[in-house]
């Protein structure tokens, strides 16, 4: 006799259990009205996983092939609470799997053997820093070190010039800016910036202060990005009628400032302290302006600037990215940035629009007239595209530097069993998901990977853990495929609910694993403007 | 004996405890606020509430210092506000470097030194004294930081391609890392207990635990690196121990006793070596105390120029990132690691002078 | 007259023709002669009115203004950070002579050497007289007053000297601020104790002598007794450790700018200099070396004036 119960019990339960197989884990919003661009993120399959976006958003491909939306393993997570542990032991699927982290001397990662792409030739990575580009190069020439980062420009002809080393040049679009922020005076008045535009020469601080291949910026946005040169090109340098339009302004003889700064190396700005001096020199001989040098720490200048709490001139960059002018713009001019004080309606209600339209042509006109529209306000200056270069010794195979994202060191050969990478800095911590520095983001690369990837050579998008992700019609239901047999380090399969997971513990306020190192996961709310629950 | 110990105990309870006064009050005068400073555009209002409870900083003062010293006494700083770890982890990594690097000073300063101020001493008024004496004086008023890069260019760049190269940054070699000992003997150590951080601390002396495993390649390596940045560190202590050594013996051997000595007809260099050094050394230690604050602070110096991620840099860059907890721990660390230095020279000293002790 | 008598005259016949032959002499007098006699005096002073006299000639011997940027102003095209040009040396008559090189900033460095040594001449006695006077007020009163007076002055000194100088300068201007005054100040605040516990010392011993003593019981007022009859005899020690603090203060100013914590750009003081182009000294080490020597030559020149000076006013060493 069959137990009518136990029947009903196992059949539902059958059910359930390929409806956890099928219909998996999912997080997502109330509602659209957190102004956010996801509504939900599901796991539509074992190896499916859908996005819907509350907003077009045409982009989706470029941003997650970023870093800090790396998977890692769902019950890894849960484990760890998204905190603690994972922030300097990350378990992922990539080609190397983290073996000791030497805190304040080097990481050291081995070969992941069962890697599901190309595996490293080699056993041993392991990541140095030093924080001066002289200190890098010495490693570098000793041989102690096989490839750096952020060559000091000065030593940019010595490099090429040497036998035994390559010089890489790194293709990431980058802007350098002097930033005013608008709401304190005198820079309210609209005369005061444009004065200050027309009163800095550029060239020069190109030509003196930037390594070859650098140029002056024409636009915010360099032109390597497509729709980023719309419109017409900067003023060009005029000193008379600089002075005369501050006199107009009321400040024929100038007036007091300070001009701030982090003294922190990027493509953008290779030598914070010399430019700055270099810019206080052109504002007291060109505008009368006498600007008192202040250098503040890297955190804490972050913090004053993005949140227009900077009572004079500030120097600040950025480097790209994804390889879309979104990336550039609105992230500087949206409504919500008060960097430069006042935020314009006139820059961002283009923007908004402009960020829906997928296909570039159609955007241009809008990204003419918001260009337009910038050099008109002149909330920032923009000075120049720095060129910067890596190195590496000539026996290094391959060796490379992309221009979106850390070198892929599984694909170069240094003919030896280990391979010695120099950055600047140390890692605050090895959770993607919640860092934004640099030398953060290059160090857990290397352990955990997003669904899709930069091309080792360009911006094209690349498969990585999803074998593709397609979207709809309008761009606001993305679907990804998800490779199969992938192997986390731990052994675990990967599966779409690790996927869901790791992109929850990010993007869901109220998901409990959502701890990270200062929970802030700035990368998750501004390419998503805004985090949900 | 004990006495004087104990009265040499108590009268540093009350410097301690002014210590951690001006500690605490110094890390919390630095203007800015930690929240922000930490946690950048997403300091809201309630991230910073939250921010703000969860590291205690929403109490009275007087509160948070009771709490504060409380805590300094079972040695349990909290965790860093810039890292989200235990400050006392972060110690444990750090202050081995700084204190390799002051002790190597110290020894290289005092052995070569007082070699060098005997000498002067002995063979007084001759080219050999006039030229130490005058590398003395060069010595005393070099700046460390300078010294420190001139020595990485010599030794770094100029010397490149030579046997005399040595590293100009860092404390080991790529792709080499030190193995702790407790490892290498297969030691049960759970990670994060206190018993785990008290063997770190003793591990991350790169050179000690290489040599109690008998890892020579270590050795040689670690020493190797800590070469230039001891010369730098050691040379002004070098040349004020070399100075005092000198005047001392020479006013030492000219006294009556020396005198005596020699004319009951003890050997020359028994007289100097029995009789005189040892009175000659009591100024010497008396300094030695003060010369280890010296290399305390050229330690920061030094650890910035040869890139060594030790107590001194981190500290500077704590007080750059308002990272509270570090700023306090290492400041109370180093004040009372002096403290104590001074304690032991003052202890030594008693020893050393009988008539001391009766004050 | 009896026997005593006798000799009793001929002793002071004898003191009196003993007194007449030495001629009284100035403490000042033979203090200096006696500093000019050693050797490491009179170098040292020969290097101080060197300094002073570049740091008050610098207008005249200096080619450049220290803050002129020379892009575009030279007849050749200059290279950033370029090595130093002597044309006694070598150099090419047709490129401008830069005897200690550009900077960073396409600025002359000897110029900017040059004014730099008056800002660090201001600074070694800037911060001296703070310390000096704060430090003799405060030892004055402690050992003056005595009692718990002294107890919590020399406490608060006790303090001070607790921590590693540097560190706690370091401290002090991250509180203030960054900023050549609040670095002064800083090491102002660091150095003071010195001065404190030698005046304490001094007055002590000063104040248990009889003369001290006598006016006391006679009435005199003893604010008069300390400023005019104590504190001077107690000058001797203070004034050798001021001169040797200069040098102290100077390379402790010096390590405060290096860190960058002290004089700021575009001053052109050695330390911010050094600081600024230190990654730079595998390829332009000229930018480290000159300012480092500079440093040390005018610290040298200190150390060795005071040790002179030591030496001269030395009590023992009076014949």
């Amino acid at each position: 006799m069959i137990n009518k119960k136990l029947a009903l019990g196992l059949i539902s339960s059958i059910f359930l259990l390929a409806g956890s197989v099928s219909a998996g884990d999912s997080v997502s919003a109330k509602d659209c009205s957190y102004g956010g661009k996801v509504k939900s993120i599901e796991a539509t399959g074992d190896l499916e996983v859908t996005f819907t976006m509350c907003k077009p958003d045409p982009a989706f491909r470029a941003k997650a092939a970023f870093t800090p939306f790396s998977i890692q393993p769902k019950e890894y997570l849960d484990s760890t609470g998204g905190g603690g542990s994972i922030l300097e032991n990350p378990i992922g699927t990539g080609p190397w799997k983290l073996e000791k982290w030497n805190r304040g001397d080097s990481i050291i990662y081995t070969r992941f053997d069962d890697y599901w792409g190309k595996k490293p030739s080699f056993e041993k990575l392991v990541v140095r820093w030093a924080a001066d580009g002289a200190g890098r190069l010495i490693e570098l020439r000793s041989g102690t070190v096989d490839q750096i980062t952020n060559l000091s420009p000065d030593d940019f002809d010595s490099v090429k010039g040497d036998s035994d080393l390559t010089f890489i040049p790194v293709a990431n679009p980058n802007t350098l800016y002097l930033a005013m922020t608008s709401t304190f005076k005198p820079f309210d008045d609209p005369r005061v910036r444009k004065a200050i535009a027309l009163g800095i020469d550029r060239s020069r601080i190109v030509d003196n202060y930037f390594p070859l291949g650098s140029e002056v910026a024409s636009h915010f946005t360099p032109c390597s990005i497509a729709n980023g040169c719309a419109g017409d090109s900067w003023y060009d340098f005029d000193p008379d009628a600089a002075k005369a339009l501050l006199a107009e302004a009321g400040f024929p003889d100038g007036f007091k400032s300070k001009i701030y700064y982090r003294d922190v190396f990027r493509g953008y700005l290779p030598e914070p302290g010399i430019v700055a001096v270099e810019f206080q020199s052109q504002l007291r001989d060109n505008l009368g302006i006498d600007v008192e040098v202040v250098v503040m720490e890297s955190g804490e200048f972050i913090d004053e600037s993005t949140n227009g709490r900077l009572d004079g001139f500030y120097l600040l960059g950025w480097g790209a990215d994804y390889p879309h002018v979104t990336n550039f713009l609105d992230f500087h001019f949206s409504a919500s940035n008060p960097q430069y004080g006042d935020v314009h309606e006139d820059i961002y209600g283009l923007l908004e629009v402009a960020s829906t339209i997928a296909n570039e042509d159609t955007a241009r006109p809008l990204y003419t007239a918001a260009n337009n529209a910038i050099k008109r306000i002149v909330p920032m200056v923009p000075i120049a595209h720095g060129a910067s270069a890596s190195a590496a010794l000539n026996t290094v195979q391959n060796a490379h530097f992309r221009p979106f994202g850390a070198p892929l060191f599984h694909h170069t050969d240094p003919g030896k069993d280990t391979f010695v990478f120099m950055q600047n800095a140390e890692p605050i911590s090895m959770y993607c998901a919640d860092e934004t520095d640099g030398e953060s983001l290059s160090v857990c690369q290397q352990v955990v990977e997003p669904l899709l990837g930069y091309a080792i050579d360009s911006g094209n998008i690349e498969s990585r853990l999803a074998t593709d992700c397609t979207g709809n019609s309008d761009a606001t239901v993305w679907t990804c495929q998800i490779r199969s047999g992938v192997k986390f380090h731990d052994g675990s399969s990967l599966d779409a609910n690790d996927v869901v997971a790791s992109w929850a513990a990010g993007i869901d306020q109220s998901n409990k694993n959502h701890k990270g190192n200062t929970g802030a996961f700035e990368y998750y709310s501004y390419l998503f403007d805004g985090l949900m629950n | 004996m004990i006495t004087y110990i104990i009265k040499r105990l108590l009268i540093s309870i009350p410097v301690l405890f002014g210590i951690l006064l001006v500690t605490f009050v110094l890390a919390r005068l630095i203007p800015g606020d930690p929240c922000k400073a930490i946690l950048g555009e997403k300091a809201t209002v309630e991230v910073c509430e939250k921010f703000e409870k969860r590291f205690g900083l929403d109490q009275p003062i007087h509160t948070q210092f009771f709490l504060y010293s409380k805590r300094v006494v079972v040695a349990d700083f909290g965790n860093s506000i810039r890292f989200s770890r235990p400050v006392s982890q972060i110690l444990v990594e750090r202050f081995p470097v700084t204190i390799e690097l002051a002790l190597g000073g110290l020894v290289v300063a005092i052995f070569a030194g007082v070699f060098l101020g005997i000498i002067s001493a002995l063979k007084h008024n001759t080219s050999v004294d006039v030229g130490t004496m005058v590398l003395a004086n060069v010595g005393i008023s070099m700046p460390v930081f300078w010294l420190g890069l001139m020595l990485a260019y010599l030794f770094g760049l100029l010397l490149k391609d030579t046997i005399f190269w040595l590293p100009p940054s860092g404390r080991l070699t790529a792709g080499l890392s030190s193995i702790p000992f407790f490892e290498v003997w297969g030691w049960e150590v759970l990670k994060g207990t206190s018993k785990s951080k008290f063997l770190e601390f003793f591990a991350n002396h790169y050179i000690f635990n290489a040599l109690i495993t008998g890892n020579w390649e270590i050795f040689k390596d670690a020493i190797r690196h800590m070469i230039l940045p001891v010369i730098a560190l050691s040379t002004i202590p070098m040349a004020i121990i070399a100075r005092i050594t000198r005047s001392s013996l020479l006013e030492v051997l000219g006294r009556d006793y020396i005198r005596t000595a020699k004319a009951k007809g003890v050997k020359s260099k028994n007289v100097v070596s029995k009789h005189a050094l040892r009175n000659a050394m009591l100024p010497v230690v008396t300094i030695l105390g003060l010369q280890m604050g010296g290399l305390l602070s050229g330690a920061v110096l030094t650890e910035t120029v040869f890139g060594l991620s030790g107590v001194g840099r981190m500290l500077v860059e704590a007080i750059y990132a308002r990272d509270y907890p570090i700023i306090q721990a290492f400041t109370v660390m180093i004040a009372v690691a002096y403290m104590f230095i001074n304690l032991l020279v003052d202890i030594s000293y008693g020893f050393l002078d009988p008539r001391v002790r009766l004050e | 007259m009896s026997k005593l008598g006798k000799v009793s005259k001929n002793l002071s016949e004898n003191i009196d023709e003993e007194l007449l032959l030495q001629k009284p002499v100035s403490v000042w007098k033979r203090t200096i002669k006696r500093l000019l006699s050693k050797r490491s005096g009179k170098i040292g002073l020969l290097l101080i009115c060197f300094i002073f006299i570049i740091a008050i000639a610098a207008p005249v011997i200096a080619p450049y203004d220290p803050h002129e940027v020379l892009i575009g102003k030279e007849i050749v095209k200059l290279k950033k950070r370029e090595a130093p040009c002597i044309h006694v040396f070598g150099c090419d008559q047709a490129k401008p002579q830069h005897l200690m090189g550009i900077d960073g900033n396409y600025r002359d460095q000897f110029s900017r050497i040059i004014y730099g040594s008056r800002i660090s001449l201001s600074i070694g006695f800037s911060t001296v007289s703070f310390a000096v006077i704060g430090g003799v007020l405060l030892g004055a009163l402690a050992a003056f007053f005595g009692g718990w007076i002294d107890n919590i002055i020399m406490r608060m000194m006790d303090v001070i000297l607790g921590f590693p100088s540097l560190l706690l300068a370091i401290a002090i201007v991250a509180v203030l601020g960054p900023g050549i005054r609040n670095a002064l100040l800083a090491i102002a605040i660091v150095t003071l104790p010195a001065y404190a516990r030698l005046t304490r010392a001094s007055v002590l011993t000063v104040k248990e002598l009889d003369y001290v003593k006598a006016s006391l019981a006679l009435g005199a007022s003893p604010t008069r007794l300390l400023l005019f009859r104590i504190l001077p005899n107690s000058l001797t020690p203070i004034v050798v450790l001021a001169t040797l603090g200069i040098a102290t203060a100077i390379l402790d100013a010096a390590g405060l700018s290096f860190l960058g914590l002290g004089a700021q750009p575009p001053s052109p003081e050695w330390g911010t200099m050094l600081g600024s182009e230190r990654n730079q000294v595998f390829s332009a080490p000229h930018l480290v070396f000159f300012p480092g020597i500079a440093i040390m030559i005018t610290v040298l020149a200190f150390n060795l004036f005071g040790d002179g000076l030591r030496d001269a006013l030395d009590p023992r060493l009076n014949d």
